[in-house]
């Protein structure tokens, strides 16, 4: 048993040692599971995106202060099938920070949403249907910064058949019957 | 079947070893240059890179005076904060030998770069850095990193993030009193 243990610490120990050995690590902004939105063919339908910023670092907002800042921005790639929309990003924060405490800048911290309206084709075959994208954004903490990444983006779009038109009534005889 | 402790215990050190040096090597390969721990104490390596004005300087051609090399970014906040201090260092201690090289590790146009450094007053030459270059001190994946370089061109420091003004004083001091060029004067 003494010796499955002492195995189990030499094996840690050797993981942490190639871990310290890799220097600054490069923070990551994570994507959460995106729901399922079910669009209607030929209506738009709005498909909320969750992220989440490493403790202890910011990325700058969609609209920095600055011209010298790269901003977070999401691509979602064309599709034949579903027309991309508008994509509606967040405030950021005003945040000043160690390196600059005179400066406010613009950015997100922790949990941000972004928003991407999406529209079915009315040709467009019911079923569930993939989009992918990316989001580039740059990181820094209070005392360094980090090459801007791009995370890659996907998720699912159920598409509905719409509800037959109402039937119309037929024509009617403009003249009036007496 | 009795399993021997010993012999798990010999499997577990292998397989321990195997993983250090398996993830030493793809660090090593994804950076496609030495592991940063390798290169201080190194002579630095060699590049040659146009700066703003448009001219190519190579590092190896300032053998004999002591560098600091800085690695940079205009989107990089903290950059900002080393670059005035950076301009009082050059004026200071560049009459005994010494030298700054800004290194711009951005995808900013050559114009931003410039204007950025024109805002700062950057007195000192700013190259416009590739990844190459960046691999070969390791891969910048920090914004700042600077490196120091005594008078014979050997690495004697590196530095992660924003430092306090001090630190790069001390490193100054100490790459500008090494090498044998100040041992041959002496």
């Amino acid at each position: 048993m003494k010796i499955l243990l002492a195995s189990a610490l030499f094996l840690i120990s050797a993981w942490a040692g190639a871990q310290d050995d890799l220097g600054p690590q490069v923070p990551a902004v994570k994507m959460a599971p995106a729901p399922v939105v079910t669009a209607v063919q030929g209506k738009p339908a709005t498909v909320p995106l969750s992220f989440r910023v490493a403790s202890g670092y910011h990325i700058n907002s969609n609209r920095p202060k600055s011209e010298f800042l790269i901003p977070t921005v999401l691509k979602v790639e064309a599709t034949t099938d579903i027309v991309i929309g508008k994509t509606t990003y967040p405030e950021g924060q005003d945040m000043s920070f160690a390196f600059a405490p005179e400066e406010k800048l613009n950015v997100y911290t922790g949990d941000f949403r972004v928003d991407v309206l999406v529209r079915p084709l009315r040709s467009v075959q019911a079923g569930k249907y993939i989009v992918r994208g990316t989001l580039k954004y740059q990181a820094c903490d209070n005392a360094a910064c980090y090459p801007p990444k791009q995370l890659p983006v996907s998720f699912d779009v159920k598409i509905a058949k719409a509800p037959p038109a109402p039937h119309k009534n037929p024509a009617q005889s403009p003249h009036a019957h007496p | 079947m009795k399993r021997n402790p010993l012999i798990l215990f010999f499997t577990a050190a292998i397989v321990a070893a195997m993983l250090f040096a398996g993830i030493r090597m793809a660090r090593n390969n994804r950076a496609n240059g030495p592991a940063r721990g390798q290169l201080i104490g190194n002579l630095a390596p060699d590049f040659e890179l146009p700066a703003l004005d448009g001219k190519n300087l190579k590092l190896s051609d300032l053998r004999g005076k002591a560098v600091l090399l800085n690695f940079w970014a205009t989107y990089c906040g903290p950059c900002k904060i080393e670059m005035p201090w950076f301009v009082e260092l050059q004026k200071e201690y560049g009459p005994q030998g010494f030298q700054i090289i800004g290194v711009a590790m951005d995808d900013a146009s050559l114009e931003d770069i410039a204007k950025f450094a024109k805002e700062m007053g950057v007195n000192y030459p700013i190259l416009l850095g590739k990844e190459s270059v960046g691999q070969s001190y390791g891969g910048v994946s920090v914004l700042p990193t600077t490196f120091f370089l005594d008078r014979d061109g050997k690495l004697i420091a590196r530095e992660f993030g924003l430092q306090s003004r001090s630190v790069f004083v001390d490193h100054i001091k100490k790459a500008l009193s090494q090498g044998q060029a100040v041992q041959a004067q002496k």
